[in-house]
């Protein structure tokens, strides 16, 4: 078949350019001149207007992923910082508690003692003016006692009184101590 | 009626074959002479423009005009912040349609949107002359084998070029003389140079595909309508059923012609999509 139609073509293309199987090289040339030249003109006129646009949204759209992109390590770097100051400010919180536990145990424990001191202190003072007043008092009663017995001493002496008498008399004195007390 | 018998054989060759007239809508007939031959050195020349070249300039010129009216067209309507509508943004999509799809999907996102130009023009202008060699009169210069031809030297040029650009030339000489997985030392030399005819050979084929195929596509369906239509002439002078000849074969050819403006369409894109493809893989070879 192909054989028949190149010997078919063969006589036809005598005259003419050739048939359709036949590789001209004018037509190549002309070919490659006419697609050059529509690629050329399309490349610098017709093309860009109708593609900008579109290219405009790329790069736009390309601008703002960069963007996005550049903000969003920004924003990790500052969440990042600020979870560090958090976490050194709660460390800061913790110590500072500390120390004020720390400080309102050695007051407390301070004033516990102090207050157990002044406590032992007050009863210590007690202590000693009890016993200064019993000093006191015995020594008063020895007074009184002696002035008592200087009393009925000299009642007896001036009464000048038999054993008898100073007996009785001494029993009534005493008896008479007895009643006024 | 026997005197009338027209040789379809020839008619067929005839109205795909070249030649030094143009038939505008088959109204009239305007010819010209053939210039005298170019001799360089050993090639003799011939640069008289021919049938396929006119439809070739008016094809380029008609893809230029459709482009830049929508270009145009396009800028008032966003000057004017207006919705898009019309055939301008029909036009619009389609281009986008060869950047996005056929040419970045395929090459790649850098590298694509360099190419997309070289790819929108082969889509535009392959559809151009596919589709004015359907109107009467008219001629496919793509059913012609030395238009498809230059096209994909033009295409093996690209391909190749973009790939030594791409690759350096330590990286291209890898594309014909490969590596050999898991073999080292004189073996693998060996291995690599047996290769090398049969890689240059694959460079050489793919675009030569192009090149018949679409010439093998125009021509096939030019040669399926006319043997149609030559149908009337076989059997036009049988009588009481020659007009159920003419009836059938109109039918058969209106199918055919619809069917070929999709081949039309399909070829230009097969063709871009293919190009497209082969010059990714140079961008991607290891």
């Amino acid at each position: 078949m192909l054989a028949v139609l190149l010997l078919q073509q063969g006589e036809h293309g005598a005259g003419g350019p050739g048939g359709p199987f036949a590789l001209e090289p004018g037509l190549i040339i002309w070919t490659w001149v006419i697609f050059g030249v529509l690629l050329f003109l399309l490349w610098k006129f017709a093309l860009p207007p109708i593609v900008r646009l579109t290219e405009e949204r790329e790069r736009k759209i390309k601008a703002e992923l960069e963007e996005a992109e550049k903000r969003n390590a920004e924003a990790q770097a500052l969440l990042e910082e600020h979870r560090k100051l958090l976490a050194g400010a709660r460390e800061e919180a913790h110590a500072l508690l500390n120390e004020a536990k720390l400080v309102a145990q050695k007051e407390r424990e301070d004033l516990l003692a102090k207050a157990r001191r002044e406590q032992e202190e007050m009863l210590e003072r007690a202590r000693r003016e009890i016993h200064a007043e019993r000093e006191r008092a015995i020594a008063e009663l020895r007074k009184e006692a002696v002035e008592l017995s200087l009393a009925a001493a000299s009642r007896l002496i001036e009464a000048k009184l038999d054993d008898q008498t100073n007996r009785r008399l001494v029993e009534e004195f005493l008896a008479s101590l007895e009643k006024r007390r | 009626m026997m005197q009338e018998q027209v040789n379809i054989g020839e008619l067929m060759l005839h109205h795909t074959a070249d030649g030094y007239y143009i038939e505008p809508f088959g109204l009239f007939k305007i010819e010209w002479h053939r210039l005298p031959d170019l001799h360089l050195g050993p090639l003799t020349l011939n640069l008289t423009p021919t049938k396929h070249v006119v439809f070739m300039a008016i094809a380029a010129a008609l893809v230029f005009l459709t482009m830049w009216a929508a270009g145009r067209s396009l800028e008032k309507q966003r000057a004017g912040e207006k919705p898009p509508r019309g055939w301008a943004n029909a036009i619009e999509a389609i281009v986008l349609w060869v950047r996005n799809e056929i040419a970045i999907d395929n090459i790649g996102h850098e590298a694509g949107a360099k190419f997309a130009p070289y790819i929108t023009a082969l889509f535009f202008f392959i559809l151009y002359c596919n589709l004015l060699g359907l109107l009467p009169g008219g001629a496919t210069a793509t059913g012609n084998l030395a238009v498809t031809a230059a096209l994909a030297a033009l295409a093996l040029l690209t391909i190749e070029i973009s790939g030594l650009v791409k690759l350096g030339p330590k990286g291209y000489l890898r594309t014909i003389f490969p590596t050999m997985p898991g073999m080292s030392g004189a073996g693998a030399v060996v291995m690599s140079i047996a290769m090398a005819p049969i890689e240059i050979l694959g460079k050489l084929v793919k675009p030569f595909a192009l090149c018949f195929r679409l010439f093998g596509n125009m021509t096939a369906g030019h040669f399926v309508i006319l043997a149609l239509l030559g149908l009337i002439f076989m059997f036009g002078h049988l009588e009481h059923w020659n007009w159920a000849i003419g009836i059938g074969s109109a039918t058969l050819v209106l199918g055919v012609m619809a069917l070929e403006i999709i081949v039309a369409f399909v070829q230009a894109y097969v063709f871009a999509i293919i190009t497209a493809v082969l010059i990714g893989m140079m961008q991607h070879a290891h």
